[in-house]
């Protein structure tokens, strides 16, 4: 200790807290904390979930900051009952914590339960300023893109021709509906083949579509057209100032094409074929009308291409009796003999008229037949049925699947596999045309020679490509309730078949003077079946008939039918005998019993044997009465009935 | 006429198998779709897949599998016959082989015999000696796109005893969409055309190759 050195004393101020003034002024002080309680106060203070020595300080002052204001203030009230409680609490829940941590780094640790995935790391907290600002410029971006194409759209409509433009789209959604389209760089390519319809022609059908250039540019465009478009792959045209669309289809499929379908007789010479040229020149067709019937032209012009090619194919291939012909665009095929079938295709590419009509008409009826048997190849080839049940594999048709179940032999799956080829149906359909075209001639001419017994021929309305049916009914006016005569003729691809009503069935060839003789003949029997009917009704007795007498002369056709009738008391007898060689041909006879003639002579003495008739006179059909065969016939039969007993 | 020499069923059978013209592999994906979602599912296929005019076609088939069980091998030997109800057609039987095991295939491989056969099969199996293993109803629709057959069905429990389909309730609430081609042996790009196919069926159905061994054992 210095000398100079003054001694300096730090008390406290030993001032405890008043905790009461009495009434009388004596103070009642707080006994000051112990030291246990002090402790106490220093531990509560601890916070144990602060870990750096700054956050301890700045709690520290705050505390001390909060404690000043409250110590200002007033009370200090000590809440706790036990003043460890909090520290205790504190302590425990850091434990806690604490567990729970290692268990979790252990558990991660064994990565069975829990894997650490490393955290993204958040970016900086921006300034929300910031982020206002780069989202309007942005947004200015994009307001800038779309105002662009808004003041484009806006001067497209503004300009002379908006009408022009908006049909162009309107037009290409309209081609679109129609047709397949689709987008290949710049252009737009289409496709108008039946490929997707099960068409397996290998000749392309790809069409261009582009703007339509302006009038005035139309000569030039079109050059660059025509070089361009013989190739139809994408190319970039230039895009002018718009009008309507234009279509290019490739330059073969370019004009009107349609198969021409001719049946000929007696065509003697080949050579003189009729060959349309094909016309690869220039292009002179522009657009056909609009381009939907452009599109549909082409369209049909690889219909017919195909078509023809596998006609001809087929032709080539198949091994007729006659074998056909093919000969530039014309396939010939016999038919029946001297008839022929000639198929040709005609393609113009120009629109003038200048071509001398056909020989025969052309057959519409052929042409669609051919269209429709070409469809049906394609749907064979797209549509093939599904599999029942759906295990089954896929692609046998029915038959084939049930052949195996059904045992079928190697006949039956040999036959499943034999098909008509589309030159064979097509041939069937004309020879039955032409079959059922002669069979209504020759009816119809024997009916309008024919007046005695009246032909009438009812056709089916309803027959297939390959067979028709007719039936025809012989009856005699006035007499129907008599007798009829019906038949019925099914009229095939060379032959008819004829079934009569007593069950006989024949079949004739395709001569027309085969049926004629037939109904010939059928007007034969039906003369005498009618009358033998008629004499019933007369009271006339039948003595005897038949369908085939072997007398007279040798006849081209079939033999005389007869009939003997004998009058009611017997006293009179009629023969009649019907020819037909080749017109119908009637003699009719009468005889009279007992015969005026008879004398008796020494060989037959008795005059009894003048009942056993007399010769036949002959009658002048032709001059008798009557209407018709059965009418005289009738009249003559009345007449010859005596009134005596 | 020239008569073609008469070779036994076996010499042919041996013939289509060098050759590579008998269909013996299937190539399969499955998936399956929610009730809710498959209306749009059938509406894609329509538009995806071959004949929109004629798609879908229905179909409701029984399928029974049958197993015989061999002194051989642990593995009994299963087949699986499948009768349509909805119309008459001849009964079809199938073998199905163990899938390959190959990982860079995108579908599943496996070999595949089917057969038509008449309606007395069942009872010639069970005579022979194989017993039910189980069986189950499928209806739905299926379609085909080239050489591909798309089904769409619910599978249906069969609750022996009551006659009516009603009372067949199905087995949850989803349809299976199968994917399957079946080819000779040697056609390399099958695959590759069915995968590429069911990329465009996404996301309303994920095909894909199931690893049946992971599924466990056949209860």
């Amino acid at each position: 200790m210095s000398a100079n050195s003054v001694n300096i004393s730090v008390e406290t101020t030993c001032e405890n807290q008043i905790r009461e003034i009495g009434y009388d002024g004596t103070e009642l002080y707080q006994p000051p904390p112990t030291l246990s309680e002090s402790l106490a106060k220093c531990a509560a203070r601890i916070d144990f979930s602060k870990t750096s020595l700054d956050d301890l300080k700045k709690e520290e002052k705050s505390a001390t900051e909060a404690e000043e204001s409250r110590d200002k203030d007033g009370n200090q009230f000590q809440e706790s009952l036990w003043p460890w409680d909090a520290v205790r609490n504190k302590l425990k829940d850091a434990f806690t914590e604490i567990c729970v941590l290692s268990d979790v780094i252990s558990i991660a640790k064994d990565k069975r339960y829990l894997v650490l995935d490393p955290l993204l790391e958040d970016g900086d907290d921006t300034k929300p300023i910031v982020q206002v600002y780069s989202r309007k410029k942005a947004i200015s971006q994009a307001a800038q893109v779309l105002l662009g194409g808004a003041e484009r759209l806006r001067n497209a409509h503004s300009e002379q021709r908006s009408r022009n433009i908006s049909d162009f789209h309107i037009e290409l959604l309209r081609l679109r509906q129609n047709w397949r389209l689709k987008k290949v760089s710049n252009a737009i390519i289409g496709d108008l083949s039946y490929r997707t319809a099960g068409s397996k022609f290998n000749m392309s059908g790809t069409f261009e579509v582009t703007k339509a250039e302006e009038l005035a540019d139309d000569d030039q465009l079109q050059g660059q057209n025509s070089s361009s478009s013989s190739s139809s792959t994408a190319n970039g045209m230039p895009i002018k100032a718009a009008s309507a669309l234009r279509v290019i289809v490739p330059a073969e499929l370019q004009g009107v094409a349609y198969i021409k379908v001719i049946t000929q007789k007696d065509q003697e010479d080949l050579c003189s074929a009729q060959v349309n040229l094909m016309g690869h020149g220039p292009n002179i067709t522009a657009q056909v009308g609009v381009w939907q019937k452009t599109l549909e032209f082409a369209q049909n012009v690889l219909f017919c291409k195909e078509l023809f090619a596998q006609l001809a194919r087929e032709a080539i291939q198949l091994q007729a009796p006659i074998p056909h012909v093919v000969i530039g665009n014309q396939i010939r095929a016999t038919l029946l003999p001297n008839i022929q079938l000639i198929i040709s295709l005609c393609h113009s590419t120009t629109f003038d008229s200048s071509q001398p009509a056909p020989i025969n008409d052309h057959d519409h009826v052929l042409e669609h037949s051919l269209h429709q048997l070409l469809r049906e190849v394609h749907y064979k080839n797209s549509h093939h049925p599904f599999p029942h049940p759906s295990s089954a594999p896929l692609g046998p048709s029915k038959k084939r699947m049930m052949a195996g179940p059904m045992a079928a032999d190697r006949e039956t799956l040999m036959d499943m596999t034999k098909s008509q080829t589309i030159l064979e149906q097509i041939i069937a359909q004309a020879q039955h045309i032409f079959m059922r075209k002669r069979t209504q001639y020759v009816l119809d001419t024997l009916a309008r020679d024919v007046k005695d017994p009246q032909i009438v021929s009812h056709w089916n309305a309803m027959n297939s490509p390959t067979m028709s049916c007719v039936k025809i009914n012989i009856v005699t006016h006035g007499y129907d309730a008599i007798g009829r005569t019906s038949l019925v003729i099914h009229v095939k691809e060379r032959s008819l078949k004829c079934i009569c009503r007593d069950g006989r069935v024949m079949r004739l060839s395709y001569e027309p003077q085969e049926l004629r003789d037939l109904i010939l003949c059928q007007i034969n029997s039906h003369q005498i079946s009618c009358l033998v009917s008629l004499a019933r009704c007369m009271a006339w007795t039948v003595l005897s008939n038949s369908n085939h007498l072997g007398i007279g002369k040798v006849e081209p056709l079939g033999n005389a039918s007869s009939c003997l009738l004998a009058s009611p008391n017997g006293d009179r007898m009629i023969a009649v005998q019907i020819r037909c060689d080749p017109q119908i041909d009637v003699k009719v006879y009468i005889a009279k019993s007992p015969r005026q003639d008879f004398f008796p002579n020494p060989l037959v003495p008795e005059k009894l044997w003048e009942n056993l008739g007399g010769s036949f006179k002959e009658v002048r059909f032709d001059k008798i009465e009557g209407k018709s065969f059965l009418n005289k016939m009738e009249f003559l039969m009345a007449s010859l009935t005596s009134n005596t007993a | 006429m020239a008569m073609a020499s008469v070779s036994s069923a076996r010499e042919s059978l041996q013939h289509a198998l060098t050759n590579r013209f008998l269909p013996n592999l299937e190539y399969l994906l499955q998936g399956s779709i929610l009730d809710s979602a498959v209306e749009h599912l059938m509406h894609r296929l329509k538009g995806l897949c071959d004949n929109v005019d004629t798609s879908p076609e229905p179909f409701h088939d029984l399928e029974v599998c049958m197993s015989l069980r061999q002194p051989n091998s642990n593995q009994p030997l299963l087949l699986r016959v499948r009768r349509a109800m909805d119309r008459d057609a001849p009964m079809q039987m199938r073998y199905l082989g163990q899938p390959e095991v190959d990982q860079r295939r995108p579908t599943l491989v496996r070999s595949c015999m089917d057969c038509a056969c008449t309606n007395g099969i069942l009872d010639f199996l069970t005579e022979m000696g194989f017993r039910l293993e189980f069986e189950y109803l499928a209806k739905g629709y299926m379609f085909r796109k080239g050489r591909m057959k798309i089904t769409v069905s619910k599978l249906i429990k069969i609750v022996h005893g009551k006659q009516q389909d009603m009372a067949n309730e199905p087995i949850s609430q989803s349809y299976i969409v199968e994917l399957s081609v079946v080819a000779p042996t040697g056609q390399e790009n099958v695959g590759e055309e069915m995968r590429v196919f069911a990329e465009q069926l996404k996301p309303l159905v994920q095909l894909e190759k199931i690893d049946y061994k992971r599924l466990g054992p056949m209860p």
